[in-house]
């Protein structure tokens, strides 16, 4: 554990940085490394890093197609292109 | 302070895929071919498929007509479902199986898919962050997310949308875009490096305007 906090510590922020794929997916609470702690500009990129993650998890559906595309189903459908489910299930 | 690979609920399908009250019936009598139930399986799916395409893709167009074979390839398939997942979870799938074979007939076949999602040089992480002054936390809005998101490179927005918006795991996403695990999760990283580079220009501009 000692030896880890001293690894941590001597890290460059390019170590640190190559090695933060693996410690964002080892989903490891960042807040005591070692290195954050002596570095403000890896700890603003890991928080950011973080925070972009957690807004993309709320985004939601809000575009909606344009009735075109409804019309086009109903066309395609109509004009046979598509099997009718019961025939491709056979 | 966790990585933003936090552990993901169990149900994560579940919770963006809840259970929609008429859903079975629809799905039910469309398996007998009713285009009424179908129209109704349209209605109540269309604005997440279409959302899907249009994230993946970053392009409207593209986005209706990948929507209109998503749902035509349901119309053909839906007899084959049968109910292991969630329906929803089952449809998406099926939506973002025809988004990849439309990309990998424009131009970027499952070899080249590695390729392009091999970062280039400008694209690559920083280790020179600079700029301590400015942090993003609390300062973006969705529409902001989303345009940035619209500017990554295509494989850089693939596999973003596919991880932090729709909640696919790196197995999901290496099987699907035929790469290795470890490079999903490379390909994660930079895409979350350029959205901040994104998304902190666009905030260096909004400072100076």
């Amino acid at each position: 554990m000692i030896v880890m906090r001293v690894i941590e510590k001597t890290m460059t922020c390019a170590e640190f940085q190559d090695a933060l794929p693996e410690l964002f997916e080892s989903q490891a609470d960042l807040s005591g490394h070692e290195h954050l702690r002596n570095c403000e500009n890896c700890a603003a990129l890991v928080r950011d890093l973080e925070y972009i993650a957690s807004q993309a998890r709320l985004l939601l559906p809000i575009h909606d197609p344009s009735p075109a595309v409804w019309d086009n189903i109903q066309q395609a459908l109509r004009q046979g292109k598509p099997e009718p489910p019961s025939a491709a299930r056979k | 302070m966790a990585g933003p690979t936090q552990p993901r609920p169990a149900n994560q399908h579940m919770r963006r895929n809840p259970p929609i009250a008429g859903e079975q019936e629809a799905i039910d009598k469309a398996r007998e071919g009713d285009g009424r139930a179908f129209e109704i399986l349209y209605a109540m799916h269309k604005r997440r498929v279409y959302s899907l395409c249009l994230r993946m893709l970053g392009n409207v167009a593209e986005a209706e007509d990948l929507t209109q074979e998503a749902f035509l390839q349901l119309y053909r398939k839906i007899g084959t479902f049968r109910g292991d997942s969630a329906f929803s979870t089952w449809l998406h799938r099926l939506a973002v199986n025809v988004v990849l074979m439309h990309l990998r007939r424009k131009g970027l076949p499952q070899v080249s898919l590695e390729e392009t999602l091999e970062p280039s040089q400008e694209d690559g992480p920083r280790k020179d962050i600079g700029a301590r002054d400015l942090t993003l936390s609390g300062s973006i809005d969705r529409v902001t997310l989303e345009r940035a998101i619209e500017n990554l490179p295509p494989g850089y927005r693939l596999v973003f949308v596919l991880h932090d918006v729709e909640g696919y795991e790196h197995n999901e996403i290496a099987e699907m875009l035929d790469c290795s695990i470890g490079n999903s999760k490379s390909q994660l990283h930079k895409a979350r490096m350029k959205l901040r580079d994104l998304l902190r220009t666009g905030q260096r501009r909004e400072q100076i305007a």
